[in-house]
């Protein structure tokens, strides 16, 4: 009993690092650009595919995959918000408009979808492990590859939050999120802050999606199921908010992992949301309260 | 050194300014006074980039300022300091001076001029750690004043330096502006409290409805039974 | 000119639906037809809450989903009569969407689209781990259609379309005429332009946007009703958002806060993707992903040239 404890325990932390690369690019993109990202996870995918590419195609060693996936979405991030985002933006001037953002956002979901489907096939790619081997703690045994995702995660959430701290584009990410006039005032580039913030989100979706890839297979849809889920995150953590996005990951994981003991695990992925409804009844500003400045 | 020729403003197709000119001089303080609704902040705002013209001219020492956007404007030299100061109220007051100094070459530069503000300012020095938020009212608008200056601007464009505050810290406030127009910056400052801006102001322009009512020194504006009569009534009283 | 378009091509449309099983006496284009106009009411619901008022939802697919589950499973497990079926569809729509609607309305929004989103994916993990009641992944199938239909093939198949046509026109026609001719209507108009403003105006918005929860979420349970008992067949991933994606699509296509644009959209873009599963099956969804895109950025008042956008 303990030990399985012990097992559904490490499993959720696994999990959680992973939710929380995902979520807290999610709602840093959503504090900045006040734009929800419905297409984060087939950036998610996309660094799967990137992944699948240079390692079993072009035999690169994983850690370089890794990278890649990670620059690469970065790079397709950096051109969402001038092409996609800034012309919705510029028509609609300074009207509130929030939903037309989230049914634009779907619609690159869809097309990134069915292209990634057009061009790869929607076979399960597999992805070698980037580790091999077991951990053994004695009263319950960890694979090597888990272990990477973890200490992946954590090392670029780490550089996420040192980057927000003391790097002067950091700053001016943060500024702008409080305070878009006043950040401009400081002669900040808004657009080219907004373009930045999305590709540094979505770069973390894709070096997630390149970290799990050996875990999950690599096909177009593997990051929807994400998106939704990284959506009760965000509101449980509160919208906007960096630290509760990366609280409510790991509560959502350790729920979940938790959870089979309880109800059988064809329901597990139902928790998030049943949580994700609880809240917006009870508390809809997120458990921390929400960071977002609307 | 700034020169705003016959402006027409507003928000969206709102047209708020219908046509105002004025001009700052080198090392001039101008007052911009009127009553609630005349545009007196629209001005602000459409000078330093923040709204575009509907027609007329900007020009900062006959550069053209007009279609720049404000991340831009402050590169030329002018700061601007937002109604509420516009702070960063989360932050810190050492990453609200840092983000004052962004517009500067490197983050070098941004760190030494942040060290020279807190040799002016030793206040903040001591509460750099702090959030910018949990200063008190006039320490907020003095920081926010402090942090404009940090890129060195030659022209500050202030939008009610003195709203919401404790007389005692409308006159801290008037002392900083007054301290830094000796070291030769100018300013266009946007005001409710009359009598605060006439002690400092070499001149006062005076909006109604979006249009000029007045301009001339503060000596000229007191002796104007017109204007007296219909801005500075209860001042007179 | 709009305007005009509409006086004539309005009609003619319609005139042109109903004879369309004397014009092309074709199984499969039928067949194709009636999936169609069974999107062209989905999306016509989707426009009533989301167009009209402004409340964007991302859960249609699990509307639809719960009313074509909720008809064939009545209908196979207590042989409830299709007819019926369809108002039971409806009514489990109406109801479930009142039920997440009321407290989802207190939110604005962002909040709305992504709850509504979660609803979806609810439904279809209902869907598809309830062995007993939904048959799982493999979906549900074998019970029957509309009572008293001619048995020869095809004109099995025309009776099947006149029955769908005349129920999503009369449904969209009623749509049109609550968001047109009433005071709900109007009501719907102003939340969407200004919530805050119409408050003030004594307008309950709370009420109404409860009302186009109501009344939106029945039409697409209508919609998903009418899909089981044509297709036979219900699955999963009718609640997947896949179909809410196409659904916007349509309804963005076609022009937002029009109901009969998004009829029109839904038509057109239909058509366009079957067409392009002759080329790749998967060409379809690059072509809904990429209308969207184009069509929220660049045409946002749609096909139909909408009085004004969402």
């Amino acid at each position: 009993m303990l030990e399985s404890l012990a097992e559904f325990a490490i499993q959720g932390i696994v999990l959680g690092g992973l939710y929380a690369l995902f979520a807290v690019g999610l709602t840093l993109i959503f504090g900045v650009l006040d734009v929800i990202n419905v297409a984060h996870g087939e950036f998610f995918a996309i660094g799967g595919y990137l992944a699948f590419a240079t390692i079993v195609v072009l035999h690169w060693p994983g850690a370089a995959g890794v990278a890649g996936a990670a620059v690469g979405t970065f790079l397709l991030g950096l051109g969402v918000y001038p092409l996609l985002l800034a012309p919705l933006k510029r028509r609609l001037g300074a009207r509130p408009r929030g939903p037309l953002y989230l049914v634009l956002t779907l619609g690159l979901s869809t097309f990134l979808q069915s292209s990634l489907l057009a061009a790869a096939g929607g076979d399960y790619l597999r992805v070698p492990p980037y580790a091999g081997g077991v951990l053994d703690l004695s009263f319950t045994a960890v694979s090597h590859q888990r272990l990477l995702v973890l200490v992946v995660s954590i090392v670029l959430l780490g550089g996420l939050f040192l980057f927000l701290r003391f790097h002067r584009e950091g700053l001016a990410v943060r500024a702008v999120a409080q305070n878009p006039d006043a950040a401009q005032a400081m002669g900040i580039n808004l657009p080219r802050v907004f373009a930045l913030t999305l590709a540094l989100g979505v770069g973390l979706a894709g070096a997630g999606g390149a970290l799990m890839a050996p875990l999950f297979n690599v096909y177009p849809t593997v990051g929807f199921p994400l998106t939704i889920k990284a959506f009760a995150i965000t509101i449980l953590g509160g919208m906007g908010n960096l630290a509760g996005a990366l609280v409510a990951s790991f509560l959502i994981s350790l729920a979940e992992a938790f959870s089979v003991m309880l109800i059988p695990s064809e329901w597990q992925n139902a928790i998030a949301f049943a949580v994700m409804i609880v809240m917006l009844l009870l508390r809809p500003s997120g458990l921390l309260g929400g960071g977002g400045r609307r | 050194m700034l020169r705003v020729a016959d402006v027409r403003s507003g928000y969206g197709k709102l047209e708020i300014l219908q046509s105002v000119s004025l001009a700052v001089g080198e090392g001039e303080i101008v007052g911009l006074i009127g009553p609630n609704g005349a545009g007196k902040s629209t001005l602000l705002k459409t000078a330093f980039g923040y709204l575009a013209p509907f027609a007329g001219e900007v020009a900062l020492e006959g550069r053209p300022l007009v279609g720049l956007r404000p991340d831009q404007v402050v590169r030329l030299g002018v700061g601007y300091v937002a109604q509420a100061g516009g702070l960063f109220a989360d932050m810190t007051v050492h990453e609200n001076l840092l983000l004052g100094g962004y517009a500067l070459r490197s983050s070098r530069e941004a760190r030494a001029a942040v060290d020279d503000l807190y040799a002016r300012f030793p206040l903040f020095a001591a509460r750099r750690r702090q959030p910018a938020g949990s200063l008190s009212g006039g320490e907020q608008r003095i920081l926010a004043v402090a942090r404009a200056l940090a890129v060195r601007p030659r022209l500050l464009l202030l939008d009610e330096p003195s709203a919401a505050l404790a007389p005692r810290f409308i006159a801290d406030v008037y002392d900083t502006i007054r301290a830094l127009n000796g070291g030769g910056i100018a300013m266009l400052i946007v005001e409710q409290n009359v009598e605060a801006i006439l002690a400092v102001a070499h001149r006062v322009f005076v909006l109604d409805l979006g249009r000029n009512a007045f301009d001339g020194t503060p000596a000229e504006l007191r002796a104007s039974d017109r204007i007296r009569r219909l801005y500075l009534g209860e001042d007179e009283g | 000119m709009i305007a005009r378009v509409r006086v004539i091509a309005v009609p003619a449309a319609l005139v042109v639906a109903a004879l369309l099983p004397a014009l092309i006496p074709h199984p499969f284009v039928l067949t194709l037809a009636t999936q169609a106009m069974v999107w062209a009411l989905l999306a016509a619901s989707w426009d009533l809450l989301s167009g009209y008022t402004g409340q964007v939802s991302f859960g249609h697919a699990g509307f639809f989903a719960l009313g074509a589950y909720a008809a064939a499973t009545a209908t196979k497990h207590a042989d409830l009569s299709p007819w019926l079926g369809l108002v039971f569809a409806a009514l489990v729509a109406a109801l479930v969407g009142g039920l997440a609607g009321f407290p989802a309305l207190r939110l604005r929004g962002h909040y709305l689209a992504l709850v509504t989103l979660g609803l979806a994916e609810i439904v279809r993990l209902v869907a598809q781990n309830w062995l007993e009641l939904t048959g799982g992944p493999f979906g549900i199938h074998d019970y029957r259609t509309f009572p008293g239909l001619p048995a020869a093939p095809l004109a099995h198949r025309q009776a099947r379309y006149v029955i769908v046509v005349a129920i999503v026109a009369a449904s969209v026609v009623a749509m049109r005429a609550l968001c047109e001719r009433t005071p709900a209507g109007k009501a719907f108009r102003a939340i969407r332009e200004d919530e805050v403003l119409a408050e003030m105006l004594g307008i309950r918005t709370t009420v109404y946007k409860l009302l186009a929860f109501v009344v939106s979420s029945a039409f697409a349970g209508l919609a998903g009703a009418l899909y089981a008992y044509d297709v036979q067949l219900v699955s999963p991933s009718v609640a997947s958002a896949a179909t809410t994606s196409f659904v916007i699509g349509m309804a963005v296509f076609g022009g937002l806060g029009t109901v009969w644009g998004p009829v029109l959209g839904a038509l057109l873009l239909f058509g366009l993707s079957e067409g392009l599963r002759f080329i790749g099956v998967v060409y379809n969804l690059i072509a809904v992903g990429l209308v969207i895109m184009i069509f929220v950025v660049f045409v946002p008042r749609g096909l139909a040239g909408g009085r004004r956008t969402a």
